[in-house]
């Protein structure tokens, strides 16, 4: 079968590929109708996330349907039409219970690699790295996926494929970062990033009640967005002092939420800027923290700071001072999907949630790398790269 | 020695280097920042219990030794406890004697091992993945080796 792969820094290629196996008895094969590029991919291009082998197959946010089932699979069928969460999760252990998906602890296959790394192991992502379990990803016409009662959500007839695709991550963590932030009627949220994910974040507190959500990015297109679609306020943050305007917005105080939707790669202005990208080459920091300090530095005494952004390692000059002396609390994690997809599809059945504008660009598969070039760059409006293998 | 030979050789090695740089990596110590794991040393590490947090009633597992840990026979010590807060039971290993580094990693696939066939009731497998050309760079080669290894080491 046909598949994108990761070949090398910054390099993606169509491959031929063996097809996918059931392994396990709870596992599905799924043929995949729509696989999107994610904003967290370009970490693993980059070679930031250096657990890449050259030929693994990318994509962890997909849509598709069953066409084969293990013996222990209970509740989905050959035929069913599904989305599924990134993270593979067995739904028994203690954390699964905790609705703590992407913390499962039966669902990454190599623990060694991350609790090196981090001291304990979180759970596998699709198309993520061997750290991440080691899986292939959905890039491809056909996937395995473990766990299938668990991981994959039937998606109801008035939802198209590609709205309902986004429930998969960029929806569900959005709406995780809003969540688990405390994000409460008549409070102010600030979202840092206007990609997939932080429209979804902006759209989500917004449902939960917010009073306000500003948007903070440079991309046009994607502020754009932000206020056609999202229907939140969008900031251009080269050409405004965030940190004043925020102020400015909220009564001096600054939002109660902070939700930081950028990551390890974030851009920066100035004297900073330069000072995170030289100690990010030279490796004597691994991720760029842009965003979320200026988060931190953002947001009122005792609020709410969360870090969807992915990050790898270690930070520097992070603002520890003003996180303690200010009370906040600081929470972040890889997404719990399978605790948000069920109520994420019921709201796109009522149009609550409108997803289909971050297809900026739909691609059959063949063109994969031209996709992920366009995505990274910013080029030509894109905001996400749908690949579409069975076209 | 002919090239094809010194080229696997090189490759074999890398492979290698990447299952000891798996080892080390839990060894890492970054001043300021702490460790991620213990840094015992070997009679202390091999007397060490490893465990794991099962969510099970723990008279299931004082019943039943989970196979992949009675195959160890009468080299193990069991012990099984409440673990608090519901959180299920604590089952924990260790080895009566001394023991090699290759053992303690038996012990830790063992132990993650028994704890999914009492929770899932299966062993998650992640072999063989669909994939492309496989580049032979040693850095490949070194995460190949750290992929074989990965079941049996991290700080468990």
């Amino acid at each position: 079968m046909k598949a994108a792969t990761w070949t090398g820094v910054n390099e993606v290629s169509v491959e031929e590929v063996p097809e996918p196996q059931l392994l396990n008895d709870h596992d599905v094969i799924l043929k995949i109708t729509q696989s999107v590029t994610c904003g967290s991919d370009l970490h693993l291009l980059g070679g930031y996330i250096p657990f890449m082998r050259a030929g693994d197959v990318l994509g962890h946010e997909f849509i598709g349907e069953v066409v084969e089932a293990g013996p222990a699979v209970r509740n989905r069928k050959v035929g069913d039409r599904v989305v599924v969460a990134p993270f593979a999760a067995c739904g028994n252990c203690w954390y699964c219970k905790q609705e703590l998906y992407s913390l499962c602890d039966n669902g990454n296959a190599n623990p060694g690699i991350t609790e090196g790394l981090w001291g304990q192991s979180p759970g596998g992502c699709f198309g993520y790295s061997h750290a991440m379990g080691g899986y292939a990803g959905s890039h491809a016409e056909y996937m395995r996926v473990p766990y299938a009662d668990v991981g994959t959500f039937l998606v109801p007839e008035n939802v198209s494929d590609t709205r309902a695709l986004f429930a998969s991550d960029a929806a569900s963590t959005g709406w995780m970062g809003a969540d688990l932030a405390g994000t409460k009627p008549g409070d102010v949220v600030a979202v840092w990033g206007a990609g997939g994910v932080g429209q979804m974040a902006a759209r989500a507190a917004m449902l939960l009640g917010a009073e306000q959500v500003v948007v903070l990015d440079r991309v046009p297109e994607r502020l754009q967005q932000v206020r056609e679609h999202v229907g939140a306020e969008a900031v251009d943050y080269t050409t405004t002092d965030v940190l004043a305007e925020l102020r400015e917005r909220t009564g001096g105080r600054g939002p109660d939420v902070c939700i930081e939707a950028v990551g390890m790669e974030a851009h920066g202005t100035g004297v900073a800027g330069v000072y995170d990208q030289v100690k990010q080459q030279l490796r004597l920091q691994t991720d760029r923290p842009t965003a979320l300090r200026e988060a931190v530095l953002a947001c009122r005494k005792g609020g709410s700071v969360f870090s969807l952004g992915v990050f790898a390692a270690m930070v520097d000059k992070f603002p520890m001072g003003a996180l303690m002396n200010k009370g906040l609390t600081f929470r972040g994690a890889q997404v719990h999907a399978q605790r948000y997809i069920p109520e994420l599809l019921e709201r796109m059945a009522r149009d609550e949630l409108v997803t289909e504008h971050l297809a900026t660009h739909v691609l059959p598969l063949s063109e994969a790398p031209r996709g992920y070039q366009m995505f990274k760059d910013k080029t030509d409006g894109c905001v996400r790269a749908v690949f579409t293998p069975g076209s | 020695m002919p090239l094809p030979k010194i080229v696997a050789r090189a490759a074999g090695l890398a492979s290698e280097a990447g299952g000891t740089a798996l080892k080390q990596l839990q060894h890492v110590r970054i001043p300021g920042v702490g460790q991620t794991s213990v840094t015992d040393d070997p009679r202390t590490a091999a007397r060490r219990w490893r465990a794991v947090t099962v969510l099970t009633d723990p008279e299931q597992l004082r019943t039943a030794t989970p196979a992949p840990l009675a195959a160890f026979g009468d080299r193990l010590e069991v012990r099984v406890s409440p673990a608090p807060g519901d959180r299920g039971a604590e089952l924990a290993a260790r080895f009566r004697g001394p023991v090699t580094e290759e053992e303690i990693g038996q012990l830790r696939s063992a132990l993650r091992e028994a704890k999914q066939l009492v929770e899932v009731g299966e062993v998650l497998r992640n072999e063989p993945q669909p994939h492309g050309h496989r580049a032979q760079t040693p850095q490949g080669k070194v995460l190949d080796g750290m992929d074989e290894q990965a079941s049996k080491e991290g700080v468990l």
